[in-house]
């Protein structure tokens, strides 16, 4: 047995496409495996091979994306094919000593403007939890939320850590149109609408915070591994901020 | 050179070879869905491979050349013609002043690159051209081409697009009796769509799984740059199992709740939580990128290996050509 294997990281490896490999971390969502992700994301990126290209965190994986004819150039990869070249160096890359005693993550604050126009469903929301639409607003404003990862439209983050008592089901027929800013849940996920589109989520407020500018660096406001909490605010704020 | 749009036609939209760097911010990569054939008009021209070209879906566009241009146009959606007359594709094109040119539709396929000296020059953002419809970015304003939408190209073009251009100039619309040879990059039978099997493909019966290696599948109409529905025997997983969501990537093709096929595109979403049953092979991309709603297809079995093998032939074949092109005295223009 490896001396060193019970430090390191483990994943299985597969194969996504040509130019991309999965690490599979695990098989459900857990605080514990984000954080493993979100290190050996920071790892790679600290060190990467010859060819790399870039990442996408998501609940359970980790995709590495490559440009294959440089991974076949290189003289620092071993191995017949872009597959066992890449996997090897990740491989390798989990005994390597990390800085692990922290990575970048931010703690952000999202103001939402619950119910009303701002939340048509939370009526909904708090009626198929036996709750008042109050103690909605009270339990979702303050839990912490981790992003688990950004996907379905530039800058939409999937936040987990929502309370129980709050899981609801998707609406059985998408909205052709969610507005900019709403903020829903599906199931046990919260996540933020960065742009017009049709949605599914049962939407509960809005945040006047852009989550989402191709001018700036990084585009999106959030990242896989941020800590999110939100602060309840009123129309007359919601219309001052945005 | 200048070009105005007089007619925009179905979908036009700038497009370059995407935007790779962005996927952990959720935006996808975009670009041409046809990249063999926007790289072969850019490379007619010399023009580098990531030069923006015109992306237009099936004939009907029209547009002016409001200066003397060099063009280049590659792809299975249309034929150009300029005065009833029709230009050979994947070649360059000297076009004089005041010519009008007219996109005609071809039955063949769906998407024609048109690619000009130096690349169509919009502003980058996130360090690509390419337009993404959905969040309003990249190409012209975010948006698809409108008419009376006026477009130059950038002036930098290379050494050897300026030797073109010179050799080419004349009175009248001119070009070389030599191209590209682009179906020689092309599998022979245009149906059939090489793909190896995805992570989840042995989640699915037995039965669903020949199915999906020996029936046809359709093309329906609810297709576009984010991917196509396909119509087919339906996929029954043998599994209660749901996906967590995980990367997808251009050519994953998905099983949706009901059995149907998704086949994702160029603008496809960065993450999805449907099984994926099977991933296309990256070379027959630009195949599946002229398919048409109606079309009929077949998917056939190779290894991971032999994909990677395909793509890595693939793309010394595309450098030697860029290379050969350079050695134009041997052209005979």
């Amino acid at each position: 047995m490896d001396l060193l294997s019970e430090f390191a990281e483990t994943f299985t490896i597969y194969s996504l496409c040509e130019y991309a490999v999965t690490l599979e971390f695990d098989d459900e969502i857990a605080a514990k495996t984000l954080d493993r992700i979100v290190r050996f994301n920071t790892q790679l990126n600290e060190h990467p091979f010859d060819g790399f290209r870039t990442t996408v965190p998501a609940y359970t994986t980790l995709s590495v994306f490559f440009d294959p004819i440089q991974v076949m150039q290189s003289s620092q990869l071993r191995g017949i094919n872009c597959f066992q070249r890449v996997s090897d160096y990740l491989k390798e890359l989990r005994y390597m000593p990390g800085k692990t005693a922290a990575y970048p993550s931010n703690a952000v604050t999202i103001p939402i403007c619950y119910g009303g126009e701002f939340g048509p469903d939370l009526d909904e929301v708090a009626h198929r939890n036996g709750l008042t639409p109050a103690e909605v607003v009270q339990q979702h404003s303050t839990a912490l939320y981790h992003v688990y990862l950004i996907g379905f439209t530039p800058g939409f983050p999937y936040l987990g850590g929502l309370p129980q008592q709050l899981a609801t089901p998707r609406k059985p027929t998408p909205r052709p149109l969610v507005p900019h800013g709403s903020v829903g849940i599906a199931g046990k996920q919260t996540g933020i609408y960065p742009q017009d589109t049709p949605g599914g989520w049962q939407i509960i407020g809005r945040t006047p915070l852009p989550l989402f500018d191709a001018t700036n660096r990084p585009p999106a406001r959030l990242k896989a591994g941020d800590q999110v909490v939100f602060q309840p605010i009123s129309p007359e704020q919601f219309y001052t901020n945005s | 050179m200048q070009i105005r749009i007089d007619k925009a036609g179905m979908l036009s939209t700038v497009q370059d070879l995407g935007r790779p760097g962005y996927l952990s911010q959720g935006v996808p990569v975009s670009g041409a869905m046809d990249r063999l054939s926007a790289r072969i008009a850019n490379q007619a021209l010399g023009n580098d491979m990531h030069a923006a070209v015109i992306e237009f879906a099936y004939g009907g566009a029209v547009f002016r050349a409001e200066r003397d241009l060099l063009i280049a146009y590659s792809g299975e959606g249309a034929l150009l013609e300029a005065d009833s007359r029709h230009l050979p594709s994947d070649r360059p094109i000297f076009v004089p002043k005041g010519t009008e040119i007219r996109l005609m539709d071809t039955s063949k396929g769906c998407h024609t690159y048109l690619a000009i000296a130096g690349g169509w020059d919009v502003p980058e953002v996130l360090e690509s051209r390419s337009t993404y419809l959905p969040a309003g970015i990249g190409g012209v304003q975010g948006r698809a081409l409108c008419k009376g939408d006026v477009l130059k190209a950038a002036d930098t073009p290379s050494a050897r697009t300026r030797q073109l251009f010179n050799r080419l100039i004349s009175d009248a619309i001119n070009y070389p009796n030599w191209g590209i040879a682009r179906w020689l990059l092309l599998p022979a039978d245009r149906r059939v769509v090489r793909i190896v099997p995805a992570q989840e493909f042995t989640w699915f019966e037995g039965q669903s799984v020949v199915d999906f290696l020996s029936a046809p599948f359709r093309i329906t109409p609810q297709s576009n740059r984010m991917g196509y529905r396909l119509e087919g025997p339906p996929m029954r997983s043998r599994t209660k199992r749901e996906l967590l969501s995980t990367a997808v990537v251009p050519g994953t093709v998905q099983v949706t709740g009901d059995g149907k096929l998704i086949l994702l595109m160029a603008d496809s979403q960065t993450t999805g939580g449907y099984p994926r049953i099977a991933q296309i092979a990256a070379v027959d991309m630009p195949l599946c990128a002229q398919f048409k709603p109606g079309d009929e297809i077949f998917f056939r079995e190779i290894s991971r290996n032999d994909a990677e093998k395909l793509y890595l032939h693939q793309e010394e074949r595309l450098k030697k050509l860029s290379l050969a092109w350079g050695m134009d005295e041997r052209m005979n223009l």
